[in-house]
C-alpha cells in the first residue's frame, strides 16, 4: 500500500517536472511572440521579412539580410562539417581500433565543451587576419563564420552520426563482406545507406546548432546588416542581430529584436521537427 | 573416404583456433568433397559455426582470434596463399542464421555483389538477377516485385533471396550457418530442396541444429564436440551406425 | 534557471526554488553585500568603467557602503533611474526632450576620436570627409588622401569601415556630431564594444573606426577632426566638435547615499579618477 502510494507520488513528481520543462518552453514562446508580433504586424510582415534596410532607430525593420546570412552561414558550415564529420564518424565507428576510438571520441566531444567565446577569439586572432591577408576583404566575413561554425558543430554531427552508424545491424556488414565486398564497399554501399535517417538527423541538428550559435559568430562575421555578395563580405545573422543590439535597444527597436527572435525560433523549430521525424522514421 | 582419389574442395589440416585464451577449435582435420552437401552437427558451443566461419575468414572480423594450422581451398592455403579475404569470399559465400537482406529493393540486393565487383551494364545485371533468382527458386514469387524493399518479403523468401544474392557472385562453395533456424517448416523444406538442386554446381557446407535436416539433406555428416571432430562419414552411416559412442548418444538423445 | 531545471529529476521543486531565487534577486537589484542594500548604478557602458573606478575608491573611503555598477546602455540607464531600478542612472548622451523627471549631473566629458592603423598616412579628416566615408560615398583611401596613401602599394586600399551597434552611446554621439541625419552605410562592420573596434583598427591597415578619447592606445593612431586634435583643452573650450558629457542621473535632486556618491565623483579625488580612466574632468584640478 505505502509502496504503491510512493510509486504514485514519484510518478506525479516526474509528471510535474516534465510539464515544467514544457511549460517553460511554452512561456518563452508566448513571451517572444507577444513581444515581437505587434511590431511585425504594424510594419507589415512582408516588409519585415523581405525588407533589406535595418535601421531600427530610424524606423526601418527589414531583416532579410539577416535571414539570408543565417541561411548562408549555416549551409556553408555544413559544407565544411558534413564531409569532415561523416568521415570522422565512419572512422570512429568502423575503422579505428577500439582503443583509438575510445581515446578520440572524448577528445572530439571535448570540442563541444570549449566556450563559444574561445572559438570567436581564436577566429579573431588567427582566422580573420589569415583571410584578410590572403583572400582580401576585411577578414571579418561570412567565410570566417562558416569555418568557425563548421568546427563548432562537429561534436554534434559526429556524435549522432556515429551512433546511427553503430546502430546499423552487424548482419548487414557481414552480409556484404560475405559477398566479397571490401570493407570500404560495405561502408559505402550498405552501412551508410542503412544509417541514412540518423545521419540526416545529425546534419539537421548540427544545422540547428549553427543557426543558433551567437557569440562566436558575432566576433568574426563583422555584423554588417547587408546581404553578402561574396563569402569575403561581412554579414549579420539573426542571432548576432539580437545579441548585438539587445543591450541598448528600447521601444520598437527592442520589439523588432524580439520579432527577429520569433523568426529564429521558427527556423529552429522547423529544423528540430525535421530531425525528430527523421530519427523516428529511422527507428522504424 | 569412399572415393579418396577425388581432390577435396576444402582441406583442413591441424587447425587450432583460439578466442583469446579460449581454445575453440582443436586440431581439426577435415576434407570437404566437391559437389557434396556436408552437414556439421553438434551441441551448442561445440565450435561448428566457428569452423564454418573459418572457411571464408569471417572470424577475422573478431578481435583476439588466433589460428594455427592450414585450410586449403582447391589446394591453395587461404592464409598464406595469394588469395585475399575479399577474393576468398567471392569464391566461398555464406548464408547466415537470420535472413539479412540489405535495406534495398529485391533487385538491388541480388545485383549488389556484381555491382560491388564492378559490373555496371544494366542488361548483364538484369540477366544475372533473373538467373540467380531462378537458381534460388524465387523468381516466380518476386518477378513482379523486383523494385519493392526486400525486407517486405516473408522470412523464408528473404532467406532464399540471400541465397540468390550469393549465386549472383558465382561462388564455388556455399556455407550455410543454421539457415533455417528462423524459418517455418515449409520454408525449411524449400531451402533443403534448393540445396539439393544447387549441389550439382556448388560445394555446400551447412551447420545445423536440426538432426532431421542433417539426415534428410546432407551427403556427409561431421559431428563435433567441445572443439573437436568426433566423427565424419557418410550421413547414412553416421546416423544409423555411428562408430563413436558419443555420436550415438547425441543422435539418439536428440532423436529419441 | 536552466541549472535548476537540469537537476530537476531529483527534486522537482528545486527548479521553482531556483527560479524564485533568481526573481527575488532581480527584484532586490542583486544587492545585499553582507545584508546591506547596495547603491546601484546602471546604464551607459561608456560611463561604466569610470563609475566602477570611482565606486572602488568610494567603498574604501566609506567601508560600510557598497556600490554595484551595471551596464545596459544609456537608454537603459535613463529608464532604470526613472523606474527606480537603479539609484543612479548613467548616460553618455544628453537627455532627450521626453526624458523628464531626472536630474542630470555632468561628472566627466568624453570625446569621440577617429582612429586608423598606425601605418595610415592620413592625419586629418574634415567633417565632410568623415561623413562621405561613413555614408559609403568614399570607399577608397586613395580618394581621401590621393594615391600612395601608405608605404604599401595600392593593391587593395578599400576602406574597412568600423562602427558601433545601433543604440550605443558612442555611436549616437558620433552620429549626432558627424552624420547630420545621414545613415551610416550598412556595409560597415558593426562591433558591440570599444575594445573590438580598437582591435580591428589595430590589426587592419585599411580600417577606420571611432572610440572614446580615453580608450585610444598606441596600437592605433588618432586623427584630428576638422584640424582640431582632441585634448582636454579643445573639448572644454568646445573647439573639438565630437565631444559628449558623461551624466549621472537621479530622480529629483540627489540625496542620501546617491548624493554622497555624486559628491565624491565631483571631488578632487573623484575627478582625478576620471582622468586616470582616460576621460576629461569637469572641474579644473589643483595641481
Amino acid at each position: 500500500m505505502t509502496v504503491a502510494r510512493r510509486e504514485k507520488a514519484i510518478e506525479r513528481a516526474l509528471l510535474v517536472s516534465a510539464l515544467s520543462a514544457v511549460s517553460m518552453l511554452a512561456l518563452i514562446a508566448a513571451f517572444i511572440l507577444i513581444e515581437g508580433a505587434p511590431v511585425m504586424l504594424r510594419h507589415g510582415i512582408s516588409s519585415f521579412l523581405a525588407g533589406t534596410r535595418w535601421a531600427p532607430t530610424k524606423g526601418s525593420f527589414g531583416i532579410l539580410p539577416m535571414i539570408v546570412a543565417s541561411v548562408v552561414v549555416t549551409l556553408g558550415a555544413m559544407v565544411i562539417a558534413v564531409p569532415l564529420g561523416l568521415s570522422c564518424a565512419v572512422f570512429l565507428a568502423e575503422i579505428a581500433p577500439r582503443r583509438a576510438a575510445n581515446f578520440l571520441r572524448p577528445a572530439i566531444q571535448l570540442l563541444a565543451g570549449i566556450p563559444s567565446v574561445v572559438y570567436g577569439f581564436v577566429g579573431i586572432l588567427f582566422l580573420v587576419p589569415l583571410i584578410r591577408e590572403n583572400l582580401g576583404g576585411p577578414g571579418l566575413s561570412v567565410l570566417a563564420a562558416v569555418v568557425i561554425l563548421g568546427v563548432m558543430v562537429l561534436p554534434t554531427l559526429i556524435g549522432i552520426a556515429e551512433d546511427a552508424i553503430e546502430a546499423v545491424p552487424r548482419t548487414y556488414k557481414e552480409g556484404a563482406l560475405a559477398l566479397g565486398c571490401t570493407h570500404a564497399q560495405a561502408i559505402r554501399r550498405v552501412i551508410l545507406p542503412a544509417a541514412r535517417g540518423g545521419i540526416i538527423a545529425a546534419v539537421i541538428l548540427a544545422m540547428g546548432r549553427a543557426v543558433g550559435e551567437t557569440m562566436a559568430v558575432i566576433m568574426v562575421i563583422g555584423n554588417a546588416a547587408i546581404i553578402p555578395c561574396s563569402v569575403l563580405d561581412p554579414a549579420r545573422t539573426l542571432t548576432s542581430n539580437i545579441a548585438l543590439e539587445m543591450g541598448y535597444a528600447a521601444g520598437d527597436h527592442q520589439k523588432a529584436l524580439f520579432a527577429t527572435g520569433v523568426v529564429l525560433f521558427a527556423f529552429i523549430m522547423v529544423l528540430n521537427s525535421i530531425a525528430t521525424m527523421r530519427i523516428v522514421r529511422g527507428r522504424r | 573416404m569412399e572415393e579418396p582419389t577425388v581432390e577435396p574442395k576444402i582441406a583442413v589440416r591441424g587447425l587450432d583456433l583460439y578466442y583469446g585464451r579460449f581454445h575453440a577449435l582443436k586440431n581439426i582435420d577435415l576434407d570437404v568433397r566437391p559437389n557434396t552437401i556436408t552437414a556439421i552437427i553438434g551441441p551448442s558451443g561445440c565450435g561448428k559455426s566457428t569452423l564454418l566461419r573459418t572457411f571464408n575468414r569471417m572470424n577475422d572480423l573478431i578481435t583476439g582470434v588466433r589460428v594455427d594450422g592450414s585450410v586449403r581451398l582447391d589446394g591453395q592455403d587461404i592464409w598464406t596463399g595469394s588469395l585475399t579475404p575479399v577474393q576468398l569470399r567471392r569464391r566461398v559465400g555464406m548464408v547466415f542464421q537470420r535472413p539479412n537482406p540489405f535495406p534495398l529493393s529485391v533487385f538491388d540486393n541480388v545485383a549488389f555483389g556484381p555491382r560491388a565487383h564492378g559490373q555496371r551494364n544494366r542488361r548483364v545485371l538484369e540477366e544475372l538477377v533473373e538467373e540467380s533468382l531462378r537458381g534460388a527458386r524465387l523468381w516466380d514469387e518476386v518477378r513482379d516485385r523486383l523494385n519493392q524493399p526486400a525486407t517486405e518479403l516473408s522470412l523464408g523468401a528473404q532467406q532464399r533471396l540471400c541465397v540468390a544474392r550469393l549465386l549472383a557472385v558465382r561462388p564455388d562453395v556455399i556455407l550455410l550457418d543454421e539457415p533455417c533456424s528462423a524459418l517455418d517448416p515449409v520454408s525449411t523444406l524449400a531451402i533443403e530442396s534448393l540445396m539439393r538442386e544447387l549441389q550439382d554446381r556448388y560445394t555446400i557446407v551447412i551447420v545445423t541444429h536440426n538432426m532431421q535436416q542433417a539426415a534428410r539433406a546432407s551427403d556427409e555428416s561431421v559431428y563435433m564436440l567441445l572443439g573437436e571432430i568426433i566423427e565424419h562419414g557418410p550421413t547414412s552411416q553416421v546416423f544409423t551406425n555411428p562408430k563413436d559412442s558419443r555420436t550415438e548418444q547425441y543422435i539418439t538423445g536428440r532423436l529419441g | 534557471m536552466s541549472k535548476g531545471l537540469g537537476h530537476s529529476t531529483r527534486a522537482v521543486s528545486a527548479s521553482w526554488l531556483a527560479a524564485a531565487i533568481v526573481v527575488a534577486m532581480a527584484l532586490a537589484g542583486c544587492g545585499g553585500r553582507g545584508g546591506r542594500r547596495a547603491l546601484v548604478l546602471a546604464g551607459s557602458t561608456s560611463v561604466q568603467p569610470v563609475a566602477e573606478l570611482i565606486a572602488e575608491h568610494y567603498e574604501v573611503e566609506h567601508p560600510h557602503h557598497s556600490v554595484n555598477v551595471q551596464g545596459g546602455g544609456s537608454t537603459a540607464g535613463v529608464r532604470a533611474a526613472l523606474e527606480g531600478a537603479a539609484d543612479i542612472g548613467m548616460s553618455s548622451r544628453a537627455l532627450k526632450p521626453d526624458e523628464v523627471g531626472l536630474e542630470p549631473i555632468v561628472v566627466a566629458r568624453d570625446a569621440v576620436v577617429l582612429i586608423v592603423h598606425p601605418s595610415n598616412r592620413t592625419t586629418d579628416l574634415t567633417p565632410e570627409q568623415v561623413r562621405a566615408i561613413y555614408t559609403g560615398r568614399i570607399t577608397h583611401w586613395s580618394d581621401v588622401t590621393g594615391p600612395k596613401w601608405s608605404s604599401d602599394d595600392r593593391r587593395d586600399d578599400i576602406i574597412t569601415l568600423v562602427t558601433r551597434e545601433e543604440g550605443s552611446g558612442t555611436r549616437s554621439a558620433f552620429e549626432e556630431g558627424v552624420m547630420a541625419k545621414a545613415d551610416i552605410t550598412p556595409r560597415a562592420l558593426v562591433q558591440d564594444s570599444t575594445g573590438t573596434v580598437r582591435a580591428i583598427v589595430a590589426s587592419d591597415p585599411n580600417a577606420i573606426g571611432y572610440i572614446s578619447l580615453g580608450m585610444v592606445s598606441s596600437e592605433v593612431r588618432a586623427l584630428t577632426y576638422g584640424g582640431v586634435q582632441a585634448t582636454e583643452e579643445t573639448v572644454e573650450e568646445g573647439t573639438y566638435a565630437l565631444a559628449r558629457p558623461f551624466l549621472l542621473l537621479t530622480r529629483g535632486a540627489p540625496s542620501g547615499e546617491a548624493g554622497q556618491f555624486i559628491r565624491f565623483a565631483l571631488s578632487d579625488e573623484g575627478q582625478q579618477l576620471v582622468v586616470r580612466a582616460g576621460y576629461l574632468p569637469v572641474r579644473r584640478l589643483d595641481p
